[in-house]
């Protein structure tokens, strides 16, 4: 019983921080209303992760657990390809609407950004919920030690602990002022969005679809143990591993650049339009 | 540019992957059969990990740097490669009382 709580508590962690970071981002930003967003991808995952434990448990398994492992890493990369795309494009249309545009599409462009952030909640706890299913599966059904509801009733124990915890943890973050939140928060967005390639990256590592190119660059456990508490944090946020491969490096270090690179792209194509279209610039 | 990489990638794991040895490793209730695998450097294997128990296990290594959840009764592919000599130690992480190793030589 206890065991099962634990375990749930711990692997429902990594999802509540991250949806901790994403409904604390809009909360402070004063854009509650996005915070729907945020929890219609999380219970979306929690949906998903249960139909998929379903689907790839018991005598009647429809899915492989290689293909399981593939959907997920799937899910991941996607999720992360819609919040890169929706940020980049948001920066390009802010740019160029002016006047009268603007109100309208804000809106537009605010419910753009928030699909991005939903797809993040999506994919986090979707990672972390087919993995607590299908452990909470095998344990109610082989009851060794309580009752199925008692089981039950542990691993949603385990699960709200998990988000009280993330809760605790980022209401540690108020404090802080705003206009440093927001640089904090915003560049750990895109770290989170980095971790995430990172954990889809390793996935198709371990199925062999991908070459590590070298196994392991350089290990940190010395330094901070994958186990530690702080070690588990920067795991659940960034993708933090004592000892990553080239290619989750590579991946890791070249997305935030990437994105920069996009969002400089982004602006120029945006000034030249608006040079090109006098009337739209008048604000 | 970066589907191009991809698939640069996705010929070079092709091409490395006709060189692998699978080695079967099984989950009961008293832990990893056989405890210990043995390899030589630098080759790429192919772990099946077969849960025998009732429970969802999760073959995990820090060491390895993977992690797998295999429902009961079901076997899962875990590739490693191109390791150097040492001790990688992996283990059950939801009854961490199952552990074993994969010793490189």
């Amino acid at each position: 019983m206890i065991e099962t709580l634990l375990i749930m508590w711990r692997e429902s962690l990594e999802a509540a921080l991250i949806v901790g970071i994403l409904l604390t981002y809009l909360a402070r930003s004063g854009e509650r209303a996005g915070m729907r967003y945020v929890w219609a991808g999380a219970l979306g995952a929690v949906v998903a992760a249960v139909a998929m434990g379903v689907a790839s448990n018991g005598a009647a398994a429809r899915l492989g657990p290689d293909a399981q492992e593939v959907l997920q890493a799937g899910v991941l990369l996607l999720a992360v390809g819609v919040l890169s795309w929706m940020v980049v494009w948001m920066h390009r249309n802010a740019r160029q609407i002016g006047g009268d545009l603007r109100r309208r599409a804000d809106r537009a462009l605010a419910t753009g950004r928030l699909v991005g952030l939903a797809a993040i909640a999506f994919a986090a706890v979707f990672r972390e919920g087919v993995e607590a299913v299908l452990f909470l599966w095998g344990v109610v059904v082989q009851r060794a030690d309580a009752s199925a509801p008692a089981l039950l009733a542990a691993g949603a124990a385990g699960a709200a602990l998990a988000a009280a915890t993330a809760w605790l943890f980022f209401r540690g973050f108020a404090f802080l002022n705003l206009q440093t939140f927001f640089r904090v928060t915003g560049i750990l967005l895109l770290l989170v969005a980095a971790g995430l390639l990172t954990a889809g990256v390793n996935k198709l590592i371990g199925l062999g679809y991908l070459p590590p190119i070298e196994p392991q660059v350089w290990n940190t456990a010395w330094l901070l143990r994958d186990d530690s508490v702080l070690g588990a944090l920067l795991g659940a946020l960034i993708g933090y591993r004592s000892r990553p491969s080239l290619l989750e490096v590579l991946a890791f270090s070249t997305y935030l650049p990437a994105m920069g690179w996009a969002l400089h792209r982004a602006d120029v194509a945006a000034r030249s339009a608006s040079e090109r279209g006098p009337a739209r610039s008048a604000a | 540019m970066s589907a191009l990489a991809l698939g640069l990638l996705l010929v070079l794991a092709a091409a490395v992957r006709a060189e692998e040895r699978s080695v079967a490793l099984a989950v009961a209730e008293h832990g990893f059969t056989p405890p210990e695998i043995e390899a030589a450097a630098g080759e790429r294997l192919r772990l099946e990990v077969t849960n025998q128990t009732a429970v969802a296990i999760e073959f995990e290594s820090f060491e390895l740097n993977r992690e797998r959840v295999v429902p009961p009764g079901r076997t899962v592919a875990v590739y490693v490669s191109g390791l150097s000599p040492g001790r990688y130690e992996f283990f059950d992480d939801f009854h961490q009382e199952r552990r074993g190793a994969l010793v490189v030589k």
